[in-house]
C-alpha cells in the first residue's frame, strides 16, 4: 500500500502540532490562574465641587442677587504715579521701606501700604515699584533735589524686590486683621517652581484604611511665607475654596488654577478644632 | 545532524508558538494591575494585538488621579531576546510645563539579551533629541541631553559634563 504522506513529515508535522497544543495550554493555564481578564482604568470623578469664589450678596439693594468678587482692602484712590515722588529707599532681606514726597508730603511706607490708591511691591537699589488696577508701576529714586520730578514708567515685567540672584520668591504674605493677603507675585512663583514649595513645606497622606482621607502639614519652615499663612504641623487642610481635598487629584486641580483666582479659603482641622483661614490674592 | 535539526526546529516552534499564542492583552491587564498599585494607571481607547506585538492607541496617563500625559501610540514589541516599547506623540499635561518639556515626537526603549544589563532609552522633541542608558546592575539611569534648547526648566535638575546637559538618577 502507497502512503499518501512521507511518515517522516507526517510525524514532523504532528510534533509541530502537538508542540503548539502544549504552549497554548500553557498560555491558557496561565491566562486563567494568574491574568485578569480586564485591565483598570482611571474613572474620573464625577460630582467634585468647583473651587467657588468669595462673592458678595446684596439682597436688600438689588432686585436680583449680583455676585461681585471681594475687593481688596486697600484704598484705591485715584491719581496719578506721577504725584509720588521716591525720596529713600531702605532695602533689607526681610523688610522693605521707602519715603516718598506726595501732595508736598513725605510718608513713610511699607511694603503693601498704600499712597494715592498705589499700592508698594517692592523696591530696587534705586527705585521702587507700585501696583495699581493690576498694573506695575516703576517710581526712581530722585537723584537731586534739583531734578525736580521723580521718573515714572509702566513696567511689563514683574516688580523688582531685590536683586535676583537666584530663583527666590518675591511676594510675601501680610496680615489685613481678619485675613491675609498673600502677594500674587509670591503665588506666581511657587505656581512655576513647584520644588520651592516643598522645600518650605511638608506634606503628608492621611489615610482612613487603605482609602486617601487627605493631607496633614507635616513642617513648616519658619520665616516661609507658609509660616506666616499661619498653618502648622499637623494641621489637616480638609478643603481649598470648598472643593474637597481628600484626592491628589482634587489637590493637582487647585494648584492648577491657583493662578486665576483672587480669594483662598483653606479649612482646616487643627487637633479636634476646624478652622477657616482666608487669604487674598492680590 | 538530523538530532540538532530537529533540536534547532523544537526550540523555533516553541519561540514562535509562545510569541504568537501569548496572550499579550491579558499580559498587559497584568502590567496595568501591578501599575495601578503604585497609583499609576492607563486609559487607553483601544488595544491591537500583532503577532509580536500589542498597541495601545490614544493611551491617557493618570499617576494618583492626575492625568500626566496623553500618548498617541504606545507600541509594546517583542521577539522574547529582544524587546522594544515605542511612545509616539506623548504629551505631557499643560500643568506640567514648568517642570518639563511637554512635547515628544517619540520615546524608544529598548532591551536585547546580548547586552542584559542595560536598557536603552532614545527619545525626540521639543527638547531636541536625548539618548541614555539604564544600568540595572547599578541601577542607574543616565539621559544625555543633545541639544541644550527647550530644557531651561529641566536645567536645576540636569548636570553639565563636557558633552552636555545630563540627567543622572538612581532607582
Amino acid at each position: 500500500m502507497k502512503h499518501l504522506f512521507k511518515p517522516e513529515v507526517f510525524k514532523g508535522v504532528l510534533g509541530i502540532l502537538v508542540l503548539l497544543l502544549l504552549v497554548k495550554i500553557v498560555w491558557f493555564v496561565l491566562e486563567v490562574l494568574w491574568l485578569p481578564s480586564s485591565g483598570v482604568d482611571h474613572m474620573a470623578q464625577k460630582g467634585g465641587k468647583a473651587l467657588y469664589y468669595r462673592v458678595k450678596l446684596t439682597p436688600n439693594e438689588a432686585a436680583a442677587p449680583v455676585a461681585t468678587p471681594t475687593k481688596a482692602p486697600v484704598k484705591q484712590a485715584s491719581g496719578s504715579i506721577k504725584e509720588i515722588k521716591l525720596l529713600a529707599i531702605y532695602n533689607a532681606a526681610d523688610v522693605t521701606v521707602i519715603t516718598v514726597e506726595h501732595k508736598s508730603k513725605t510718608k513713610v511706607l511699607s511694603r503693601g501700604d498704600d499712597i494715592n490708591g498705589f499700592v508698594l511691591q517692592g523696591a530696587g537699589n534705586n527705585f521702587a515699584t507700585f501696583s495699581k488696577n493690576s498694573k506695575t508701576y516703576k517710581v526712581l529714586l530722585l537723584k537731586s533735589k534739583s531734578s525736580g520730578k521723580a521718573s515714572v514708567k509702566p513696567v511689563v515685567s514683574k516688580p523688582v524686590t531685590r536683586k535676583p540672584k537666584a530663583k527666590i520668591a518675591e511676594g510675601d504674605v501680610t496680615d489685613a486683621g481678619d485675613h491675609k493677603v498673600i502677594d500674587r507675585t509670591l503665588l506666581d512663583h511657587y505656581a512655576k517652581n513647584m520644588d520651592d514649595i516643598y522645600k518650605n513645606v511638608g506634606i503628608g497622606e492621611v489615610r482612613n484604611g487603605k482609602d486617601l482621607a487627605g493631607f496633614r502639614i507635616t513642617f513648616v519652615r519658619r520665616d516661609s511665607p507658609f509660616a506666616k499663612l499661619g498653618i502648622k504641623r499637623d494641621d489637616v487642610i480638609k478643603s481649598i475654596n470648598g472643593q474637597e481635598i481628600n484626592s491628589y487629584n482634587a489637590a493637582f486641580g487647585v494648584y492648577k488654577n491657583i493662578q486665576n483666582i483672587d480669594n483662598l479659603t483653606l479649612v482646616i482641622q487643627r487637633g479636634k478644632e476646624e478652622m477657616e483661614l482666608e487669604y487674598e490674592i492680590n | 545532524m538530523q538530532m540538532v535539526k530537529k533540536i534547532f526546529i523544537t526550540i523555533a516552534v516553541i519561540w514562535f508558538a509562545l510569541l504568537v499564542l501569548m496572550p499579550k492583552q491579558e499580559l498587559y491587564y497584568k502590567l496595568e494591575k501591578e501599575l495601578a498599585k503604585n497609583g499609576i494607571k492607563i486609559n487607553e481607547k483601544n488595544i491591537d494585538e500583532g503577532l509580536f506585538s500589542l498597541t495601545l492607541n490614544e493611551a491617557d496617563v493618570y499617576a494618583k488621579g492626575i492625568k500626566l500625559a496623553s500618548v498617541e501610540k504606545v507600541k509594546f514589541f517583542t521577539l522574547l531576546f529582544y524587546t522594544q516599547v515605542t511612545l509616539d506623540k506623548l504629551h505631557l499635561d499643560d500643568s506640567l510645563k514648568n517642570m518639563a518639556p511637554t512635547r515628544t515626537e517619540q520615546a524608544t526603549v529598548t532591551h536585547a539579551v546580548w547586552n542584559p544589563l542595560n536598557i536603552s532609552v532614545e527619545a525626540e522633541g521639543s527638547f531636541g533629541g536625548l539618548s541614555g542608558a539604564a544600568a540595572l546592575a547599578d541601577k542607574t539611569l543616565r539621559l544625555d541631553f543633545n541639544e541644550s534648547k527647550g530644557i531651561e526648566m529641566l536645567k536645576p535638575k540636569l548636570k553639565k559634563d563636557e558633552k552636555g546637559w545630563y540627567y543622572e538618577t538612581s532607582f
